[in-house]
C-alpha cells in the first residue's frame, strides 16, 4: 500500500497501472525499504511525500519514475546526436580549423618573431608606449619561467574565439536593436547563457563532438563569452542620441547609411566595452575548457588540482592573472581613445 | 510683398495616442485637449493648422513649451505622421510622396537645424559641414569646396579639421547652420536653432542668419518660444497655443492689434520702443507737415525716433521710402504707441 493509491483507484484508472507493472528499475529508497523490510507500514500525515512522480509510482506503476525523465532526456538527445552531427559538422568544422592553425602558427613561430609582433598591435590599437612596455615584460617574464608556450596556446584560443564572437555578436546585436520582438526572443537565451553554469555547456558538446576536435572547447568558450557583446551592441546602438538620429533622417539618410555612418560609430565604446568582456570571459572559460582538452595555461592549473602540484597550479593561475591583466589593458586603452574622439 | 507660396499646410491635425482615427472624430466634433486627455487618453497635438509660408520669407511659429510648435515644423518633413491634413510643398502634396520621393525631398528640397545641434561627434566640422553632401553619395574630396565655403561664410573658416566637442556651443550652432546651407536647399527648418545658446551669442546668430537671408532668400521656418527672437526675425508670425494657430500675420500687425488675451499677456512685457517700427505707428499722407523737425525711414524702430528728438514731444517727422514721403509721425503719437495694448484681464471684463 502506497500513500496515492486513492487518487487512481477514484479516477478509476487502477487497470491501467496494473497493466503496465513492471519491477525493473527501482528508486534507491524503495530498494532500501525493501531490504529493510519496512515497506507498507502505516504512515502519519507529518511524513506524507509530496506527489513526486516517485510517490506516485509506488501506488501506480505504470506512472513514470523521475529517472525516467533524465533518461528520456539523454536517449532522445543519443537519438538526435547522429542527425545533429551531419548538419553541425560542417558548420563548425572552420572553428576547428580556424584554432588548429592559430596554435600552430602562435606556437611554432620562434618568439622573436611573435613577440615583437604582439608588441606591435598593442602599439597600434593603444598608440601608448607605456603600455608596450608592461606588455613586452610581462610576456618576457612568462617567458623566462617557461610558460611561454602555455601562454601563446591560451593567447591563440582567446583571439580565435573572441574574433568569432565579434563577428556573430555584432550583427545579432544590431538585429536586437532594430526590432522589439527579436529582442525579446533573444533577451531569454541569452539569460540563459549568462547563468547556465560554464561546466553545463560542456556536458552536451561531449556527446556532440569528439574530444579530439578543437571546436569542442571552441563552441564552449564562444557560447560562454558572446553574450556581453552581443547585449552591448545592441544597448549601444538603442542609446545613439535621439537627436542625432533624427538629424540623419532629416538629411534623407537611407537606413544603411545611418547604421554604418551614426549608429555603429556612436555604439562604437558600448560595443568595445561588450568587446572587453567578452574577451575577458573567454579568458576564464579557456581555462574551465581545460577540462575537455583545451590547451593552454588552464592544462597546468588541471593538473596542479590533480597531481596536487601546489607550485605549477599556482605559478599557471598567476599567468592567467598576467594575460588577463594585458588584454584587460590593452582592450581598455583602446575604448579610451575611441572614447575620447567622440565625447560630446 | 506677396511672394509665392511655397509651403502650404491645411486643415492639419495630430493626435498622439492608440486611436488617433477615433479620436479626431471627436475633436472635430468640438472636444477640447484637456477632455480628450481626460476621457479617451489621447493627447491632441495639433488642431486644424493652416498656414502659408511664402517663398524667400521668414517664417516664425512662436509658442511655449508644449504648443505643438516642434511637432509641427517637424510635420513639414514628415518627420512625423499627420492624423489628417495636408501639406503642399510648391503645389505637390508630400503625404502622398512614397520612400523614395520623400527621401529626395529631404535631401534636396530642405535642411534642418536643431536646437541641440544634433551634430555627429565623431566626424570633423568638415565633415559635419558636408553631411547632406555625404548622403547624396559625394565624397570628402568631391565636397570639400562647397563645405569650406559654407563654414567660411558662417566664420569658421580655421576650425574645418576640429571635432564638435572642441566648439563652444554657439560656434557647434554655426556647424549646424552651415550644414544646413551647404545642401543648397530651397527651404530651410530651424527648430529652437538658438534657444540653447546664451542670449549674446543668440544676438549673434540672429543677426548672421539676417545677414544670410538677406543674400540668400531662402524659405526659413523658424521655431521659437523667444517673442523678441520671433519679432526680429519673421516676415510672417504664427502664435501658437496648445496645439491650435491664436493669431498669424506680420509681426507689426500683431503687436498692435493684438486678438487675443493671450497674446496680449505674451506682447506686455515687451521693449516696445525697440520692436516698433515707424511705418505701423505713422500716419499714411502725402501732405508735407507744417514744421518738420527731419526725414526718418519707414524700417528705424521707435527708439532709434526718440533718440533723435533728444525726448521733444512737440516734434512732427516725415517718413520716407527710397526719399518719397510716405507719411508723418507726430511724437505723441509715438508715445502712446509705447503704452501696450490694455492688458487682458480689463478688456475681458469690458466685455463682459
Amino acid at each position: 500500500m502506497a500513500t496515492y493509491d486513492f487518487l487512481f483507484s477514484s479516477l478509476g484508472l487502477k487497470e491501467w497501472c496494473a497493466e503496465d507493472a513492471s519491477d525493473a528499475p527501482m528508486s534507491m529508497a524503495a530498494l532500501l525499504n525493501k531490504s529493510k523490510g519496512t515497506e507498507g507500514e502505516a504512515t502519519s500525515l507529518w511524513d506524507l511525500p509530496f506527489p513526486s512522480m516517485d510517490a506516485l509510482n509506488e501506488s501506480c506503476a505504470a506512472f513514470p519514475q523521475s529517472r525516467e525523465l533524465t533518461q528520456g532526456l539523454e536517449q532522445g538527445f543519443l537519438a538526435i546526436k547522429d542527425n545533429l552531427s551531419i548538419v553541425l559538422d560542417p558548420i563548425t568544422q572552420p572553428l576547428s580549423w580556424a584554432l588548429d592553425a592559430t596554435l600552430y602558427g602562435m606556437v611554432n613561430t620562434p618568439w622573436w618573431i611573435v613577440i615583437p609582433i604582439l608588441l606591435a598591435v598593442v602599439l597600434f590599437v593603444t598608440k601608448s608606449w607605456k603600455l608596450v612596455g608592461f606588455v613586452a615584460g610581462s610576456l618576457c617574464l612568462l617567458a623566462f619561467i617557461d610558460y611561454y608556450e602555455y601562454a601563446m596556446q591560451t593567447l591563440a584560443i582567446i583571439f580565435v574565439c573572441a574574433f568569432i564572437c565579434v563577428l556573430l555578436g555584432v550583427p545579432i546585436g544590431i538585429a536586437m536593436s532594430r526590432s522589439n520582438m527579436m529582442q525579446r526572443l533573444t533577451v531569454p537565451v541569452l539569460d540563459m547563457l549568462q547563468t547556465l553554469p560554464p561546466f553545463v555547456y560542456l556536458i552536451p558538446l561531449i556527446f556532440l563532438f569528439s574530444v579530439t576536435e578543437s571546436k569542442l572547447y571552441g563552441i564552449a568558450i564562444i557560447l560562454y563569452a558572446i553574450v556581453p557583446v552581443i547585449r552591448l551592441t545592441n544597448l549601444g546602438i538603442r542609446l545613439v542620441d535621439k537627436d542625432v538620429i533624427e538629424a540623419a533622417d532629416a538629411f534623407g539618410m537611407t537606413s544603411q547609411q545611418k547604421l554604418f555612418r551614426v549608429q555603429i560609430p556612436l555604439a562604437l565604446p558600448n560595443i568595445m566595452a561588450g568587446v572587453n568582456q567578452t574577451i575577458m570571459m573567454s579568458l576564464a572559460m579557456v581555462v574551465i575548457a581545460s577540462l575537455v582538452s583545451a590547451p593552454g595555461l588552464g592544462v597546468l592549473v588541471l593538473q596542479g588540482i590533480r597531481n596536487l602540484e601546489l607550485g605549477v597550479g599556482l605559478v599557471a593561475g598567476l599567468g592567467i592573472v598576467i594575460l588577463a591583466v594585458i588584454l584587460d589593458r590593452v582592450t581598455k586603452a583602446s575604448l579610451a581613445r575611441i572614447n575620447a574622439s567622440q565625447k560630446q | 510683398m506677396d511672394r509665392e507660396i511655397k509651403v502650404s499646410v491645411r486643415n492639419l491635425y495630430k493626435i498622439f495616442g492608440e486611436t488617433p482615427d477615433v479620436a479626431l472624430e471627436y475633436v472635430r466634433q468640438g472636444m477640447g485637449k484637456p477632455e480628450l486627455l481626460e476621457k479617451h487618453r489621447h493627447v491632441l497635438g495639433l488642431q486644424d493648422i493652416n498656414v502659408d509660408m511664402r517663398d524667400g520669407e521668414i517664417t516664425v511659429i512662436m509658442g511655449l513649451s508644449g504648443s505643438g510648435k516642434s511637432t509641427l515644423i517637424r510635420h513639414i518633413n514628415r518627420l512625423i505622421e499627420p492624423t489628417a491634413g495636408e501639406i503642399e510643398i510648391d503645389g505637390k502634396n508630400v503625404l502622398d510622396f512614397d520612400e523614395d520621393q520623400l527621401r529626395k525631398l529631404r535631401r534636396e528640397g530642405m535642411s534642418m537645424v536643431f536646437q541641440k545641434f544634433a551634430l555627429l561627434p565623431h566626424k570633423t566640422v568638415l565633415e559635419n559641414a558636408g553631411m547632406a553632401l555625404a548622403v547624396r553619395g559625394f565624397t570628402v574630396e568631391e565636397f570639400e569646396g562647397e563645405a569650406r565655403k559654407w563654414l567660411a561664410r558662417v566664420g569658421l573658416e580655421g576650425n574645418a579639421d576640429q571635432f564638435p566637442h572642441e566648439l563652444s556651443g554657439g560656434m557647434q550652432q554655426r556647424v549646424g547652420i552651415a550644414r544646413a546651407l551647404a545642401s543648397n536647399s530651397p527651404i530651410m527648418l530651424m527648430d529652437e536653432a538658438f534657444s540653447a545658446l546664451d542670449p549674446l551669442i543668440r544676438s549673434d546668430m540672429q543677426d548672421l542668419l539676417l545677414e544670410l537671408q538677406e543674400e540668400l532668400k531662402k524659405t526659413i521656418i523658424f521655431i521659437t518660444h523667444d517673442l523678441d527672437e520671433s519679432l526680429k526675425l519673421a516676415d510672417h508670425l504664427v502664435i501658437l497655443d496648445e496645439g491650435h494657430i491664436v493669431q498669424q500675420g506680420e509681426p507689426q500687425e500683431i503687436l498692435m492689434n493684438p486678438n487675443d488675451p493671450y497674446i496680449m499677456d505674451f506682447i506686455a512685457d515687451i521693449n516696445r520702443a525697440r520692436v516698433l517700427r515707424v511705418r505701423s505707428v505713422m500716419e499714411r499722407t502725402q501732405d508735407a507737415p507744417a514744421e518738420c523737425a527731419g526725414d526718418i525711414s519707414e524700417h528705424d524702430n521707435l527708439e532709434s525716433v526718440i533718440t533723435k528728438s533728444n525726448g521733444n514731444t512737440d516734434l512732427v517727422y516725415r517718413v520716407t521710402r527710397k526719399g518719397n514721403q510716405i507719411g508723418v509721425l507726430d511724437m505723441k503719437v509715438l508715445v502712446k504707441a509705447l503704452v501696450p495694448t490694455e492688458p487682458s484681464d480689463s478688456i475681458e471684463r469690458a466685455q463682459l
